[in-house]
């Protein structure tokens, strides 16, 4: 498994993560199940799902969000600051 | 595991195992791979297929069949409800087993089955491909193949490695989840479909039942970027209200590409079959039987491509080909149906509903049919009416 470009661990932190002005997309892994639902309409292919393990590239994102509605849990919310 | 074979299919789906077992019959060395370490699992659909059309590719048996249904069910928020005969018998299936069995019909074919390996990527050769980059069982492989069937669902990225045009637009894009629920009172012959803006926008609920007072049910609904309540919450309120207080022995959630197929299906070594080339019909978002006949063309002419020495992408189009001529018209007009009816107000489809329900559907003809879409939302007609009319 790789870490793309730190993608986890932004997800992981989740919310709590405020001190960038960057936006990016998290992932809450209460809702995630794993479905690839996502990884499906993203256009840069910044998603990577692996058993019970999935990153969003934050490096390769382009912020374009067609995956949040496209989730079916409501995992995936736009998190940070302008 | 070798390090070549004729055919290598990824993906152990239906569709994948439909089109490992058909090279496998006709005597070509076939590897049929799959990510997860067991084949079916987790499940992720709505389990219903016509039966007539499963029987032509494996024969029937009870241990994977959970339900028999003759009749499907419209109903409105409101709670007024039609009951239609279906047009072909209907099964209720087990996946979990079914997947197993078409993958074990592969093995018994002679294909080569192995779990937990996933693909990790294509192999090249200038524009063509020549085989699979995957981890198999935790070691890295690279394995030869005269051609490669890519079967890997909604998230497939193989079709993206071998540069097909597989993103589905949101547009074209069913957000799904269901739930297993028990102690459901329902009529065990009837699968019901429940259809408003306020259940489901864009899309529907369904009820279908299991056996034993169990039941799917699902929500399918658009992907609107507007929207700020997953699929889920959907289903949740959807359930609350009809079936409150029921357990739920099983939860899953998933994509659905209803594109009407993607524009390309081949490549030069490589086809795509099943959800990854979005062949779940475009209106209900059904899949099961139509991504095995998938498999199956695809594997018919990818053994005649081997048998003759030419699997460049030119040759594989026949694939598409046999593809468009069995769906082709019926998808590109499902795929117009559901459009139209995206512009319909829930009242009027609540209308339209309530007025069928009022009728004796056992003697409610076409014409009748027609006079209530017609009084309710004539420009609904104009876009369905060619075909109901079989043109």
């Amino acid at each position: 498994m790789t870490d793309k470009g730190g993608g986890m661990k932004e997800a992981e932190m989740g919310p709590t993560r405020t001190s960038t002005s960057e936006l990016y997309v998290a992932v809450n892994y209460d809702h995630c199940s794993y479905c690839g639902a996502c990884v499906a309409v993203c256009p840069p292919d910044c998603i990577t799902l692996h058993d019970a393990t999935l990153i969003v590239d934050t490096e390769a994102c382009t912020l374009c969000r067609r995956c949040i509605p496209a989730c079916p849990t409501g995992a995936l919310t736009l998190e940070g600051v302008v | 595991m070798r390090p070549d074979y004729d055919v290598v299919v990824i993906g152990a789906g239906p569709a994948g195992s439909i089109a490992a077992r058909t090279a496998a019959q006709a005597g070509l060395s076939t590897l049929l791979i799959e990510k997860r370490q067991e084949i079916g699992s987790p499940v992720r659909c709505g389990e219903a297929a016509g039966r007539d059309t499963l029987e032509k590719f494996i024969p029937l048996d009870p241990k994977w069949i959970a339900a028999e249904v003759d009749c499907y069910s419209l109903s409105n928020p409101q709670g007024d409800c039609v009951v239609l005969p279906s047009l072909e018998k209907t099964l209720v299936l087990e996946r979990k087993i079914f997947d197993r069995e078409l993958a074990h019909s592969a093995a018994k074919a002679g294909a080569e089955v192995v779990v937990k390996t996933r693909a990790t990527g294509l192999m090249r050769n200038g524009d063509g491909v020549t085989g699979v980059k995957m981890v198999a069982q935790g070691e890295p492989r690279e394995v030869h193949a005269r051609a490669v069937i890519a079967a890997d669902g909604t998230e497939s990225q193989s079709a993206r490695w071998a540069g097909l045009k597989s993103i589905p637009q949101l547009k074209d894009y069913y957000s799904a989840a269901q739930y297993l629920v028990a102690g459901v009172d329902m009529n065990p012959r009837i699968c019901q479909y429940h259809i408003g803006w306020s259940i489901a926008p864009g899309g529907y609920c369904w009820v279908f039942p299991k056996g034993d007072r169990q039941a799917n049910i699902g929500i399918v609904m658009w992907v609107d970027p507007k929207e700020t309540k997953p699929a889920i919450r959907y289903l949740d309120e959807f359930i609350a209200a009809r079936f409150p207080g029921k357990s739920v022995l099983s939860q899953v959630v998933g994509g659905i590409p209803i594109t009407n197929v993607i524009p390309e299906m081949v490549a030069d070594g490589f086809m795509v079959v099943g959800d990854a080339a979005h062949q779940s019909d475009p209106l209900t978002a059904g899949g099961i039987t139509n991504s095995m006949q998938g498999g199956q063309f695809a594997a018919e002419v990818a053994v005649e491509a081997i048998k003759s020495g030419d699997t460049s992408a030119k040759f594989l189009k026949k694939y598409e080909q046999l593809w468009d001529a069995e769906y082709g018209k019926l998808y590109r007009r499902l795929y117009r149906i559901r459009h139209a009816f995206l512009k319909v107000p829930e009242d009027k489809i609540s209308r339209m509903i309530a007025d069928a329900s009022r009728m004796d559907s056992q003697k409610m003809s076409l014409r009748d049919i027609f006079t209530i879409v017609l009084k309710t939302h004539p420009q609904l007609l104009l876009e369905v009416a060619p075909y109901f009319l079989g043109q």
